[in-house]
């Protein structure tokens, strides 16, 4: 008996969806040869409300949202966060740091009473989250690893260590010694440094590692001339600045 | 380098005038200067190995310039010339670089004597340091290459070599990029950049790539496993004399004792070429550890004398590399004299160094286990990993399994892991054997120390300094970890270990086939499980010891052996479902293929046990391992004096064999004793800890050995009652979990301090653990 897979998303751009098709046409089908895919707005057009995992993208930003994933959490077995936005916030987050009237007036303008938002949070604010596919967007390669563990009912292989490792494995340059700073330290690994190898730096998309040494990541970033302030900023993107500034 | 180099610095202009005209006299190359603080800029940039200061010993300004001139020059050797010498005042001189001083007025004779020998003393230190067995021998088949014989060849002629080994090989070289330099693959002379520092990451990844796959399985029926050892033949070139160190050390970790055939194989087909390393990161500390020359550990190993290289030979293949590509030379006189001339220039250009010799650095360690430096200076600490990701001698490893994505088949891959790493210690109950930053940094340390060094006989840190160059909190330096334990520390005698070898197998990492004959529920959450070889072989197991059990796309596990070797060819698995290997096992039944590698470790010291009253003590699923030696010993019970047997558990609910138990209780043989911590309703026996039941038997102290198995937790309790009845720690024999991955003493998870639990345990008596600070006892 195939598992039931169904995808739902909530605020976010659905480029995770997206990029979840980004299989190999073989790939595809021996992934659907293991799993029955009920519900995928972005790829068909029936649906079905009978599914075991539930795959979750986007961050809840209404409380309307609220009550849809806690019917998802009901339903299904097994929920996954999909990308950055639902497993740790991500890039909504932005809007937590202006009051809620004021990010309705500078999104909508005149229009702003006609609408309602709360302060944006990651799916494991709202229910229970079994596993995570991490990153803005999540490799397709990890979406499938996290998938093939559940199915083999493994926890699956996402390292619980910063990038750094996976930098040093590729052989990088470390982005400080180039004079630029970075949050590598204390985001965890399982992209394979992608960013860092392409000539940029971590933005911490993954989220942090289960035991950040926040302080220490402040400290370096200080030494290496940035301003308390600018140090926030480094960490909103994602917002892992809700860790920072505890 | 100029070995009479000296710098006088004396502001009494008629003084300096003086002895700076003596000294030229006298065959010395003279600066001279004012005053010392103005010195120190220039000082970095200049050649001095002697400094003449006229020293008011109780200005700080003047010692902090001594201590500044050491900082930049660690072997520059200084000779004061002071007024009034108090003996405390000198001692500390003495510890910023002073090697004399002389008191005013100056005696020209003292002075000359004190410099000469000086000289003298920097000249031995260059020598035994530079020290070469080559002969430039000059018969008539001078030009025969051969094992340690050294040639010259132009640099055109190396570029000759280079290009031609092109042709035919893959070649990996150092180059630049981005202002610092890399191994990585050349396809032409003119990228190579020999006059380096020191790379980014070190060059044993072509040896033991940061991951790879050990197996290929396809699951389901016959579960066919096949091991899968890829290499690519490759020449090296630019390799340093510290990272060839490390390479002799990886050759000493993977090819001897249970043989590692894929590094061997790698290993076996790279050619490496080294180049004297003459002009070394600041953060090098090289020779501190012996490693800036080397004797052994390349095929051919050059060095740069300007217009040409001397090129030594390490083996025959590198001498029929240099006759097959290449022209070469015998050396001149001359080239003779610069090699060491370069050399020297060469060793005064390193920056820091150990303030102790190397020798001492164990000991150093062994009395600093407690010290507050681990706890404060890992405070800082991000365990990202980065200083063990570019430390040439690090090559701890994970082992896992990838399905294909049909779940018919994959692969069982090693990736790189290491003791920095917040779950490297980490067990599938949850239990992290070091959980806290302190105890990983200081595990770091004692490996790059001590541990290594112990167990292989050669260095654990070649004092390459990359791991300081790599860590932004800037506490990786072993080096200042062991100059800052310097001062506290006695010497005491050296732990020595032993290896043990795995039964040999063709490919140490390739699991046994074996049918699972049945399967039976003991509790809710275990399960024992009865196997045998599909080979029809006897596993061949003791008492105690272990197996890997895998199976083959989720993973692979260590598992004691829970019956008797002397009850046929079958064995027993106890498991309680924990991890993603123990429930994937607790899912499969009678008939079903897993692998098995091992048996492995030491298991109860059977010759001890023989003839001796027992004690044999489980807690909890302690009884799964226990229970081989208690069928042992009772299949062979003529053999044993009193045998007693204590059994405790939390619930009536979580007894395990409960069959066994009821038939224990009813022996004669045996002398058994149970309780449960918390009762149920209905429970009639005894409540309360497994200590309380040691009170119900009769210890003759000098007769009896013990057995434990149980929780960490349960250890202490129980070594403390037995302690109180007198026992011996020579008599009592423990059972470590530790998280273990290889099981044959390469993967470095199931440390405790240096020793492996693979290898050594999971066995050990009481006097063996005491000696062991991280069994936490």
């Amino acid at each position: 008996m195939k598992p039931k897979v169904a995808f739902f998303d909530f605020t976010g751009c659905e480029g995770c969806q997206l990029d979840a098709l980004n299989l190999d046409a073989e790939d595809l089908i021996d992934l659907l040869n293991g799993i029955d895919i009920v519900n995928f707005r972005e790829v068909m057009t029936e649906r079905s409300d009978n599914y075991e995992i539930a795959f979750v993208e986007g961050s809840i930003t209404t409380e309307g949202e609220i009550e849809r994933i806690k019917k998802i959490r009901e339903q299904a077995k097994t929920v996954v966060a999909l990308g950055a936005c639902a497993g740790i916030g991500g890039v909504n987050c932005l809007k937590n740091h202006v009051p809620m009237e004021e990010a309705l007036r500078i999104v909508y303008g005149k229009d702003a009473k006609y609408y309602n938002t709360i302060p944006a949070r990651p799916a494991d604010a709202v229910i229970k989250v079994d596993h995570y596919v991490r990153g803005c967007p999540p490799s397709t390669s990890e979406l499938v690893k996290v998938i093939k563990a559940l199915l083999l009912n493994k926890k699956p292989d996402i390292p619980n260590y910063p990038v750094c490792v996976e930098c040093k494995m590729a052989g990088n340059i470390c982005v400080y010694e180039k004079g630029q700073t970075c949050l590598g330290p204390v985001t965890r690994a399982g992209c394979n440094a992608i960013c860092i190898t392409s000539g940029r730096y971590c933005w911490g998309c993954r989220g942090l590692v289960d035991e950040p040494n926040i302080q220490s990541q402040k400290d370096i970033l200080n030494k290496y001339g940035l301003t308390a302030e600018q140090v926030i900023e480094k960490f909103k993107i994602y917002d892992t600045c809700s860790e920072v500034l505890k | 380098m100029n070995e009479s180099s000296v710098l006088v610095i004396e502001s009494d202009p008629i003084v300096r005038e003086s002895l700076s005209g003596w000294l030229s006299s006298t065959g010395f190359e003279v600066t001279s200067a004012e005053d010392g603080a103005r010195i120190v800029k220039v000082f970095a940039k200049s050649d001095f190995n002697i400094v003449i200061m006229d020293v008011r010993l109780h200005s700080e300004t003047q010692l902090a310039t001594l201590r500044e001139m050491k900082a930049i020059r660690p072997r520059i050797k200084t000779i004061i010339i002071t007024s009034h010498p108090q003996e405390e005042k000198v001692l500390e001189a003495k510890k910023i670089g002073v090697v004399d001083y002389i008191v005013k007025p100056v005696d020209m004779d003292d002075l000359q004597k004190i410099i000469q020998g000086t000289v003298e003393s920097i000249c031995r230190d260059n020598v035994n340091i530079t020290e070469d067995n080559t002969s430039f021998e000059t018969s008539g088949d001078d030009l025969v290459p051969g094992i340690k014989k050294s040639f010259a060849i132009s640099r055109e002629n190396l570029s000759l070599m280079v290009e031609n080994l092109l042709k035919e090989t893959e070649v990996i070289g150092v180059k630049a990029k981005q202002g610092k330099y890399v191994y990585d693959r050349i396809y032409g002379f003119y990228e190579l950049s020999l006059d380096y520092d020191v790379t980014v990451s070190p060059p044993t990844g072509y040896m033991f790539p940061a991951k790879e796959t050990l197996l290929k399985f396809k699951t389901g029926n016959g579960n066919h496993v096949e091991p899968v050892i890829e290499y690519t033949p490759r020449v090296i070139i630019g390799v340093h004399p510290y990272d060839i160190k490390a390479i002799e050390l990886l050759d000493e970790v993977f090819m001897n004792h249970n043989p590692d055939p894929n590094y061997t194989a790698r290993r076996e087909n790279t050619v490496i070429i080294g180049v004297d390393c003459l002009h070394p990161s600041p953060r090098s500390f090289a020779p501190s550890m012996g490693t800036n020359w080397t004797e052994t550990g390349f095929d051919l190993l050059l060095t740069d004398i300007g217009n040409s290289y001397i090129v030594k030979i390490g083996t025959e293949k590198g001498a029929e590399l240099l006759a097959k590509h290449t022209k070469y030379r015998l050396p001149t006189g001359d080239e003779i004299v610069r090699q060491k001339k370069v050399r020297g220039e060469a060793l005064n250009r390193y920056k820091i160094a150990l303030d102790t010799p190397k020798d001492r650095i164990p000991k150093i360690l062994e009395e600093s286990y407690d010290d507050p430096y681990w706890e404060n200076r890992s405070a800082t600490c991000l365990s990202c990993g980065s200083c063990i990701m570019v430390c040439p001698t690090c090559y701890c490893f994970d082992v896992k399994d990838e399905m294909a994505m049909n779940l018919k088949e994959g692969e069982r891959f090693r990736r790189w892991d290491g003791c920095m790493l917040v779950d490297f210690a980490k067990v599938a109950s949850g239990e992290n054997f070091r959980k806290d930053k302190a105890s990983r940094f200081r595990h770091r340390m004692f490996r790059k120390g001590k541990y290594i060094l112990e167990r292989y006989g050669k260095v654990g840190c070649v004092g390459c300094g990359r791991c300081s160059s790599a860590c932004l909190a800037g506490i990786a330096s072993p080096l200042e970890a062991f100059n800052s334990l310097a001062e506290n520390i006695r010497l005491k005698e050296a732990a020595t270990s032993v290896i043990q070898p795995a039964k040999q197998a063709r490919h140490i990492y390739t699991p046994e086939m074996a049918e699972i004959l049945s399967v039976r529920q003991l509790t809710e959450k275990e399960k024992v499980f009865e196997l045998k070889l599909k080979s029809g072989k006897k596993l061949g197991h003791y008492p105690g010891q272990f197996v890997t059990v895998s199976i083959m796309g989720t993973g692979e596990a260590p598992l004691s052996i829970s019956s008797s070797p002397l009850r046929g060819k079958n064995f027993q698995l106890a498991v309680r479902n924990m991890g993603d290997l123990t429930s994937a096992l607790h899912s499969v039944e009678a008939g079903a293929t897993v692998g098995i590698r091992g048996p492995f470790g030491n298991g109860f010291p059977l010759e001890t046990l023989e003839g001796r009253d027992l004690l044999l003590i489980a807690g909890g699923i302690g009884l799964f391992p226990l229970r081989s030696l208690i069928q042992y010993v009772m299949d062979r019970r003529y053999d044993y004096g009193k045998v007693s047997l204590l059994y405790g558990c939390r619930t009536p609910a979580e007894r395990v064999f409960t069959e066994e138990l009821d038939f224990w209780q009813n022996s004669k043989e045996i002398d058994f004793h149970e309780t449960v911590d918390m009762p149920c309703e209905g429970w009639t026996g005894n409540v309360g800890v497994i200590t309380n039941l040691i009170d119900k038997v009769d210890i003759d102290p000098k007769k009896t050995m013990v057995a434990v198995v149980g929780p960490p937790v349960m250890y202490k309790f129980v070594i403390e009652k037995l302690k109180k009845r007198d026992l011996p720690d020579a008599h009592v024999f423990l059972s470590l979990e530790r998280k273990m991955k290889c099981g044959v003493g390469k993967c470095g998870h199931c440390q405790i301090n240096g020793i492996y639990t693979c290898q050594e345990g999971p066995v050990f008596s009481l006097t063996q653990l005491r000696s062991l600070r991280e069994a936490v006892l």
